[in-house]
């Protein structure tokens, strides 16, 4: 149990609109391990974002609830701190790097100050100190330590999105939760950026969610894969699982709606249909209106886990009755 | 920076050069002669040929614009037809009890809508944030005279605390400057507000707490600084229109400032009079705009790197 630094249980969070429920995150369980990385995989709306904020018990309020759940950080229930609490905890133990680097640098701030503040608030440091770890962060991502002077706009989005990893690295966190660092970027400037980030991972000795769409990025940073789809994990297992022997029908269509390199005749077969509305959930399993294999049961009832094997399971009833099934339920 | 500022200091020029035009006209074009300000209704003919002669009047308009202007360039408003005096010496005696009266009003409005419209941003649906919206509404809704005397009737002649006319002193400060602040408080405020709840919804805040900074620092630093700019905007308008409104509330206070010498300049065809207290007005309102460009480029980073560009 000690070295588990993320496990989320049963997780629902709503947002309420208007009076309307949208469910973004729907029964979830995680599971982390020290030094190991997760990767957090579907489409836009599928809940990733919102799973990734209440680590730090950051849900926009009024609107988000948690309703159930608990998420433990390394063995403690982060929803039951106090804000206080929660503050030492931000940006210290875990921290997050967000999708656009663009606007989420304060644009009055230097970045050296906007380093600065994370190492003064956490390791109770003076200004001086503060500074010159700021400008070692700055070169450890790669910018020298004599740009810390200046603000946002001097920078480009590569190096903005390196200074967000200097901030959220400063503090060496056990949990860096990354919520698509590389989308906002270009291509070449996404494999630096990956690489800077994998090779500080290993320095640091960290653990890391990788929210994406991009199976790419799975391959190449991730250990494990989970596939949300509205709201739910629909299928999770290690990178040769999810890859070799992906089972979920939402799974392979993710994967067949990527190009392919070595048949660039072939034309993408893109997944039918759109996300449902996310106010108005299809019943049962929600994939299945979309889905090419839906039998009868699929709008009835959501289903439940089915273990691959030990680190592979898929919510699907297409596997309701394999043996494999059978002989892990029976254990 | 400098060259920006000298810069715009001499785009100021043509700006003034226009607004004087503008207004001199206006009291070109307006009925009534300074002959009979100076000489009264029973005049002789030639008695009113030597005024026009001496004041230049009986020159093309042209003319005498231009010859107001070389004037100015001297430091040389005229003198007033009323009592002869430079007009430059009547401004000289007014002008510091209206700015001293505009810098209170103003600095009592920020210092209460600043607070007000940051606190009703950070909880927007609260009774709170209702309350000080509606009570914005009825400062904008409150006519100044009728505030004024609304004050006048209660404090002075009701409680007896406050004296009824305002003057250079603290006491005399307070109801026309509560008079003057009402007004643009609400203003300023809903600024305040509007723009602190977008700078609350923005990335960087996001990224403020993820790093764990105490709330009240989200708020005050992070968002503060970014939501100032639209309000430094709205305060220095402020303090343009201020002085206008100062006219209104310098006469119902019967204040000794600018406005005053302004209405009463306008009560008695005082043209030379009301010319001066206006182009200082005007320049008053145009170098209030240039401090609000500058205290920008000290707020925002970006603006700065753009001034220094040197376009």
């Amino acid at each position: 149990m000690a070295d588990e630094i993320l496990k989320i249980k049963d997780l629902v969070i709503q947002y309420v609109s208007d009076g309307e429920v949208t469910e973004a995150v729907n029964g979830i369980d995680l599971e982390l391990k020290e030094g190991q990385t997760l990767g957090l995989v579907g489409e836009t709306g599928a809940g990733k974002t919102t799973t990734a904020l209440s680590v730090l018990n950051l849900v926009p309020k009024p609107q988000g609830r948690v309703v159930s759940g608990e998420v433990f950080l390394d063995g403690e229930n982060v929803l039951e701190k106090s804000e206080r609490e929660m503050e030492a905890i931000r940006g210290n133990k875990v921290s997050m790097i967000f999708q656009d680097p663009m606007s989420s640098l304060n644009p009055v701030m230097t970045v050296g100050e906007q380093i600065a503040e994370v190492v003064r608030i956490h390791d109770n440091v003076d200004e001086k100190t503060a500074m010159a770890r700021a400008r070692e962060m700055l070169e450890t991502v790669g910018i020298p330590g004599e740009r810390a002077g200046e603000y946002p706009h001097q920078f480009s989005g590569g190096m903005k999105q390196r200074v967000l990893i200097a901030i959220a690295l400063a503090c060496s966190p056990k949990l860096l939760l990354a919520d698509e660092p590389t989308t906002a970027l270009d291509v070449t400037i996404q494999a630096q950026v990956l690489e800077l980030m994998r090779g500080l991972k290993k320095k640091f000795n960290m653990a890391m969610v990788m929210i994406t769409h991009d199976f790419g990025i799975v391959a190449e940073v991730c250990d494990e894969v989970s596939v949300m789809y509205a709201g739910r994990i629909v299928e999770h297992g290690n990178l040769q699982d999810i890859f070799d022997n992906k089972r979920h029908p939402y799974t392979e269509g993710l994967f067949n709606s990527l190009p392919d390199i070595n048949n660039r005749k072939s034309s993408l077969k893109p997944i039918k249909g759109l996300m449902p509305d996310p106010t108005n959930l299809p019943s049962g399993c929600p994939f299945h209106p979309r889905c090419d294999y839906v039998c009868e049961k699929c709008s009835k009832e959501m289903p439940p886990k089915t273990w691959i094997n030990d680190t592979h399971y898929v919510r699907c009833w297409l596997y309701e009755n394999t043996t494999e099934s059978r002989l892990t339920e029976g254990e | 920076m400098y060259k920006y500022v000298i810069k715009r200091l001499l785009a100021l020029i043509p700006v003034i050069l226009g607004v004087i035009f503008i207004i001199y006209l206006i009291l070109y074009l307006t009925p009534g002669d300074a002959v009979t300000t100076i000489l009264g209704v029973n005049y002789t003919e030639e008695a009113a040929e030597r005024v026009r002669e001496e004041l230049g009047l009986n020159q093309p308009f042209l003319v005498q614009f231009g010859t107001y202007v070389l004037n100015l360039c001297r430091l040389d408003f005229g003198n007033s037809y009323i009592t002869g005096l430079p007009v430059i010496e009547q401004i000289a005696a007014r002008f510091p009890a209206t700015f001293i009266l505009v810098f209170v009003s103003m600095a009592l409005c920020t210092i209460l809508s600043l607070p007000v419209g940051v606190q009703s941003a950070v909880k927007p649906n609260s009774f709170f944030s209702n309350f000080t919206s509606a009570l914005s509404m009825i400062g904008i809704a409150l006519p100044t005279f009728w505030l004024g005397l609304m004050l006048i009737l209660w404090f002075s002649v009701g409680l007896g605390w406050l004296p009824s006319t305002g003057s250079l002193s603290v006491k005399g400060l307070i109801l026309p400057s509560i008079t003057l602040c009402a007004s643009f408080m609400a203003g300023t405020m809903r600024t305040t507000r509007s723009s602190m709840l977008e700078a609350l919804n923005q990335d960087y805040i996001r990224t403020a707490k993820a790093k764990g900074v105490a709330h009240k620092d989200v708020i005050n630093k992070h968002a503060l600084k970014n939501a100032l700019l639209p309000v430094i905007t709205v305060i220095g308008m402020n303090v343009g229109s201020q002085l206008g409104g100062s006219v209104l509330t310098e006469t119902v206070f019967a204040f000794p400032g600018l406005g005053r010498l302004l209405m009463d300049g306008i009560n008695t065809r005082d043209t030379p009079t009301v010319l001066g207290a206006l182009v200082v007005m005007a320049l008053c309102i145009g170098l209030c705009n240039l401090l609000v460009d500058i205290i920008f480029a000290f707020v925002d980073p970006r603006i700065k790197s753009q001034y220094s560009k040197g376009r």
